[in-house]
């Protein structure tokens, strides 16, 4: 009961208080403790294999326990951030904005963190839906026409893939009639227990529309736009949320489903889905980085990039399992640290377009500097953890029984680390002298702070990960039924 | 019985599929709300309990009354033209929904003969999402993309009564507060949309490209 208190009743405790509340400062605050709250309670929970009886339609298995954490570690750093950073607007229209960022901030951990611990599938799609309402206002933040755009086009895109996973799930429970769990409540380990029961017809169309469904969500392609418009147009903390946890919300409920189908014969038919889907996610961030013109957009491809990557992992299985949800750990931290530079680099130049973004090291060194790191941790460059999940994930493609996607998969990495690398650095180290600039002075703020602290962080993780994430990570394998 | 007000239902589509008002969608929604009222209050027949009449309540008002009586406000407030403006001409949109209709119907008597369903009900569900879809692909203008996507919930909706275990009543009580939630925000934003843009077409949506 205790967890329920503090993952889910807190937040929007919280967040109706905030209601009340009218002080910025005051708000941040709040928050701030919470998120602390939070991540400290999940980190308890992930290590200590702490679980209590919890009310009807949640539950905590090692899969959530792991989500849970990458949800509070990124939604901690960005709250943090947040103050500082909304505080520096672009624009005077944005100052209405302040009056409901925290609020819905706590409501999106509080929704977010209902679905990563439900356990029913009815409870999941509710509170996926209620992340995507949360979340829509907060890109809307800075009110400009692009803004408006890019949440149109999230709200009502994601919707609609929303509405068809919710087909999805309808097919799952046509898929138990005439078998021993007809008739009963959506649970997902009930499906697990009875999978060879179900009707492989209706399963394997619950899997498509489930899948394609929260693609929307996830950013596999072909139905990424939505979630790319969004990302490269909210504000940076929220991009690094939506990036690092909101992404990886809607992945938990594509893989609930995919552990139903893992024990069933229709599971080939599910893993070749997958793959695809990854593959040409990978292919989308590929054919964009050659023409690319806005930096953020960059990131939101990268983001379509790497849950390709993980959803890959996922699909090939065994060893590649275990790094993509080491990848999925990682990512999270490279996106909050990648955004972040990109946030400051956005309020210094005042434009995302790359052409007019030039020099960054000489007028601004500690930011590109950290934009470089970021850059060279996102392309899995040593020491940084993504060079070992991803190292993983390929081994496990070299020893499955499709090894030759590990040359596409290579190919097409090599393709956007080079195309990647000419726009950073082109941006920090390009000089021209017409370049106009807005903010005067790169001062060692909180969020410069905050950037150095996950990058060590990521180091540190990826040195003691076999220690204290790899024996947890090996049990959700083999939960899902994958030999290591 | 259920099938009915599957049936009237369907025709609600064959309205929508040829109807130029944009009122008229408006009106199509309430109906679809109340009919599928109706569809919840015929198992309660049998055996009445007045705690399993919150569910049916709570869509009539939701689906029938406060989502349309929304809606209609928008329309008034932002003062949309009166015509829909479709992409297509009428008459092949409806050759499409009849098509659709008699594809669903085709291969919900196959998938019949494989396992035990409703076919009356799950073929209209079905047909009702693609009309919805549809009018979101053929339509112009942005406030009939949401009656678009109202319609093709309330096709969820249908197909959901007819599959075999019911949502918990908390969880349908869930979902109706998200969409909801999800038509406000609609409008909210349709009305920022229609001030920035100074229209309120899909077409003024093109900023943002690869």
């Amino acid at each position: 009961m205790i967890e329920f208190l503090i993952f889910i009743m807190f937040p929007l405790f919280i967040a109706a208080l905030l209601f009340a509340i009218k002080d910025l400062k005051l708000q941040y605050m709040f928050s701030l403790i919470t998120g602390g709250f939070h991540l400290a309670f999940s980190f308890i929970v992930f290590t200590n294999n702490f679980s209590s009886k919890m009310p009807m339609f949640f539950e905590l298995d090692g899969l959530n326990r792991y989500f849970l954490l990458i949800l509070s570690n990124v939604y901690f750093w960005v709250v943090l951030v947040s103050y500082k950073f909304i505080k520096e607007r672009i624009n005077e229209e944005a100052k209405i904005s302040y009056s409901y960022y925290f609020l819905l901030l706590n409501v999106y951990l509080a929704s977010n963190s209902a679905a990563l611990l439900s356990n029913h599938f009815g409870m999941y799609w509710v509170s996926v839906e209620a992340t995507t309402l949360s979340v829509a206002p907060l890109i809307y933040f800075y009110k400009n026409e692009e803004a408006l755009e890019a949440m149109w086009k999230y709200l009502f895109v994601v919707s609609l893939g929303i509405a068809f996973a919710f087909i999805g799930i309808l097919f799952l429970s046509l898929s138990s009639k005439d078998t021993s769990i007809e008739g009963g409540q959506l649970f997902f380990s009930s499906f697990i227990t009875h999978a060879k029961e179900l009707n492989p017809i209706w399963l394997k169309a619950s899997f498509i529309f489930i899948f394609i469904g929260l693609s929307t969500k996830i950013g596999i392609a072909p139905m990424h736009n939505g979630d790319v418009d969004a990302t490269a147009n909210a504000p940076s903390p929220i991009a690094a949320l939506m990036s690092g946890s909101l992404r990886l919300t809607a992945l938990i409920g594509v893989m609930r489903i995919f552990n139903i189908i893992k024990f069933t014969d229709s599971f080939q038919f599910a893993r070749t889905l997958l793959i695809i889907g990854a593959v040409l996610s990978i292919i989308a961030a590929f054919i964009y980085m050659f023409k690319a013109n806005n930096y953020k957009r960059m990131l939101a491809y990268s983001s379509v990039e790497h849950l390709g990557i993980i959803t890959l992992g996922l699909g090939i299985g065994n060893i590649a399992f275990l790094g993509a949800l080491l990848h999925a750990f990682y990512n999270s931290i490279c996106k909050i640290i990648l955004f972040l530079s990109a946030g400051k680099i956005h309020r210094f130049y005042g434009s995302r377009e790359i052409n007019k973004v030039n020099g960054v090291l000489k007028h601004f060194p500690i930011s590109g500097w950290l934009f470089i790191i970021a850059y060279m941790a996102i392309s899995g460059i040593p020491p940084f953890g993504i060079f070992f999940s991803e190292l993983t994930i390929f081994e496990g493609i070299l020893i499955s029984d499709l090894p030759f996607v590990l040359i596409l998969l290579m190919i097409l990495l090599l393709f956007i680390f080079i195309n990647m690398g000419k726009i950073t650095f082109n941006m920090v180290y390009k000089e021209e002298n017409d370049i106009k600039l807005l903010g005067k002075k790169d001062s060692f703020d909180i969020i410069n702070i905050v950037s150095v602290l996950l990058v060590i962080l990521l180091v540190v993780v990826a040195s003691s990960a076999s220690k204290f994430l790899t024996p947890n990570l090996i049990e959700i394998t083999k939960a899902f039924g994958y030999a290591l | 019985m259920e099938n009915v007000f599957s049936i009237l239902f369907c025709l609600t589509l064959f309205y929508v599929a040829v109807t130029y008002r944009v009122k008229a969608y408006v009106t199509i929604l309430a109906i679809q709300g109340a009919l599928l009222t109706f569809l919840l209050f015929i198992p309660l027949l049998d055996n009445f309990n007045p705690f399993s009449v919150i569910l049916p309540l709570t869509i009539f008002v939701v689906k029938g009354v406060v989502i349309p009586i929304y809606i209609n406000k928008i329309i008034l407030k932002l003062d949309v033209k009166r015509k829909i403006e479709p992409t297509i001409e009428q008459i092949s949109f409806l050759s499409l929904v009849i098509l659709t209709i008699v594809l669903t119907f085709v291969f919900s008597i196959y998938l019949s003969s494989i396992t035990k369903l409703e076919i009356i009900p799950f073929a209209v569900g079905f047909s009702s999402i693609f009309t919805g879809i549809y009018i979101i692909m053929f339509r112009k203008k942005l406030i009939v993309h949401v009656c678009g996507f109202l319609v093709m919930e309330n096709g969820i909706f249908l197909l959901s009564t007819v599959v075999a275990s019911e949502l918990p009543m908390t969880i349908e009580l869930g979902v109706m507060l998200d969409l909801f939630v999800v038509v406000f925000l609609m409008g909210i934003a349709l009305n920022r949309i229609k001030s920035t843009f100074s229209g309120f077409e899909v077409t003024h949506l093109d900023r943002l490209k690869d």
